[in-house]
């Protein structure tokens, strides 16, 4: 039969195989142990690190995101299209989420971002908020943290 | 008949990692494409973005995206058909580590290493496409081992450190507190009332089947490493995914794992031998053949039970089978042995049922995700009536399953060889 494909690997095919092997286990074995063994803080207290296979290894943090804008000593108002700055936002309702694969500090970062993006773009004397009620399983700190970003003319 | 422990660089039969790499371009195909380009799609028609996980990758404008997107879909298609798989796996594996660094919310354990299971695919040069797969009579198709021994010692990693993570996070050891955790899927009916059984018993020992789930996860690992701990790796792995899919919640990482369990079957030892098949089934079960596990050989049949003389079997109705031990299975026994020796199509089956009925349920439109448990309570039904027969011995004194044949060499004619 023609189609029969015998695979011997010799000469440089053999050597490149071998190099991919031992880059890949050492990427593989090394990376998730660093990240598990936390090489920078060698002594800290256990934390999740994505690329490091911690499948359900802790109790999810759940949280709540209220993103609007307010006048000095106004009532909270909705953004004037939040979908456009992430779509599926919504605002000025709160939004439940999990932070299924993200640090508290990636969560911050996000809604400081854009709080921050959205108050530089639009220049209208408004400040900007996300305000986050962490709900289930919280890290350390508050219970709800403001960020805010003010909008000058 | 192919072994484990021959040589990484030993040539073997190549239709086990092509059956493999159907299989995974059918999970890519049903969920890692749709999901990987609803992120993107998203991630495009959004102006904020937070900085991606490397400040030299460039951020798709809309364009790019709807280009990527479509890139995802041809390569998926081509892996699934056998077009150029290797190019399409590593496109597939680069097009998602890609968007999952473009976003940290982008990533997810299962995406991650179903991404690493492409690229180890990508790297077999089995030369084997769907069509010959499915359409092919040929045994002789041969690829390194390589890419094979690669993937399961990955399988061990993931579950080495999966272990290792559980033993670190204070959220297990002996609290077990992710196990009472709520956060379980619900199901149907039948389903639920399991689920509400598992809950009561993880309520009542959480540490206990904590440490159990570390344990299990580290035979796996060391199951997947060593080719003598096989058996261990199939029966914990089959075990411990169901349980996830079914008792905690459902996910692609299960689907992931049972079709990698396709590495620890022998390919191309053509062990099973059909002894007899009605006349629709028998191409079916040719085209259905992927591993190439099937032989029909040509039954002889004691004429009497009081001579020794033998004569060619009549068309005598269901399926006969003569598994690679000798033992004989007939009728619905023989239906209950076919996942063993055709696990690609089955597989198959299964995920489109899954996935199929989760499309269908998160539109609303009823339970259908629990299409696979259904398969599974409906083969398990099977079993128990093959179990009960031959309990009974309703059909005869035969250990087979309630065959008419009292073992293989009574009805194997080895001279004739294969038809």
């Amino acid at each position: 039969m023609p189609h029969a494909t015998e695979s011997a690997l010799r000469g440089w095919r053999r050597h490149a195989a071998i190099a991919f092997i031992t880059l890949w286990l050492g990427v593989q074995i090394g990376v998730p142990l660093a990240q598990k063994l936390d090489v920078e803080t060698p002594f800290a207290p256990y934390r999740y690190a994505r690329y490091s296979w911690a499948m359900f290894s802790r109790l999810v943090p759940r949280y709540e995101v209220s993103l609007y804008r307010l006048r000095p000593h106004g009532a909270p108002e909705p953004i004037p299209e939040i979908d456009h700055w992430v779509r599926g936002y919504r605002s000025p309702e709160p939004m439940p989420m999990r932070a299924l694969y993200v640090s508290e500090g990636e969560v911050l970062d996000r809604f400081g971002g854009l709080v921050a993006a959205i108050a530089r773009e639009r220049r209208d004397g408004y400040t900007y908020v996300a305000s986050i009620r962490w709900t289930a399983n919280r890290p350390q700190g508050l219970t709800t943290q403001e960020l805010r970003a003010d909008a000058a003319r | 008949m192919p072994r484990a422990n021959g040589g990484w660089f030993d040539p073997v039969p190549a239709y086990r990692i092509a059956t493999l790499r159907v299989c995974l371009a059918v999970v890519t195909l049903v969920f890692h494409v749709p999901k990987f380009n609803g992120l993107l799609d998203a991630y495009t028609a959004s102006a904020f973005h937070v900085a991606p996980a490397f400040a030299w990758i460039p951020m798709p404008g809309r364009g790019a995206g709807l280009a990527l997107m479509g890139l995802q879909h041809v390569a998926a298609w081509a892996l699934f058909l056998g077009w150029w798989p290797r190019l399409a796996a590593w496109t597939l594996t680069g097009a998602g580590a890609y968007i999952m660094a473009l976003d940290g919310e982008h990533y997810s354990h299962n995406a991650h290493f179903h991404l690493t299971l492409l690229a180890l695919v990508g790297c077999a040069a089995d030369g084997v496409s769907l069509r010959r797969l499915v359409l092919g009579a040929d045994d002789d198709a041969r690829a390194a081992a390589w890419p094979e021994r690669l993937i399961r010692l990955q399988l061990a990693i993931v579950f080495f450190f999966a272990a290792l993570d559980k033993v670190l996070s204070p959220h297990w050891r002996m609290t077990g507190a992710v196990l009472t955790a709520p956060g379980f899927a619900a199901h149907a009916m039948g389903l639920a009332a399991l689920q509400r059984v598992n809950q009561v018993v993880l309520g009542a020992v959480p540490g206990v089947l904590s440490l159990a789930t570390i344990a299990t996860e580290l035979a796996l690992a060391a199951g997947f490493a060593l080719p003598a701990l096989a058996a261990l790796a199939i029966v914990l792995s089959v075990g411990f995914m169901t349980y996830l899919e079914f008792m905690v919640r459902p996910g692609v990482f299960t689907w992931d794992v049972l079709i990698t369990l396709l590495l620890l079957s022998p390919a191309a030892d053509r062990g099973w031998r059909v002894v007899h098949a009605a006349r629709g089934l028998r191409p079916l079960l040719a085209r259905l053949d992927w591993m190439r596990r099937l032989q029909w050989v040509v039954p002889i049949l004691p004429s009497s039970r009081s001579t020794r003389t033998v004569e060619p079997a009549k068309a005598s109705g269901g399926l006969h089978l003569v598994s690679p031990r000798g033992r004989v299975f007939c009728g619905l026994a023989a239906v209950c042995a076919l996942p063993a020796a055709l696990p690609g199509p089955l597989l198959v089956g299964l995920v489109l049922a899954r996935f199929g009925g989760g499309f269908l349920a998160a539109r609303g439109l009823g339970r259908w995700d629990d299409l696979p448990f259904l398969a599974l309570g409906a083969y398990l039904a099977c079993r128990l009536i093959v179990t009960a027969r031959a309990a009974a011995g309703r059909r005869d004194s035969s250990p087979s399953d309630g065959c008419a044949h009292a073992n293989a060499g009574q009805i194997l004619d080895p001279s004739r060889g294969r038809r």
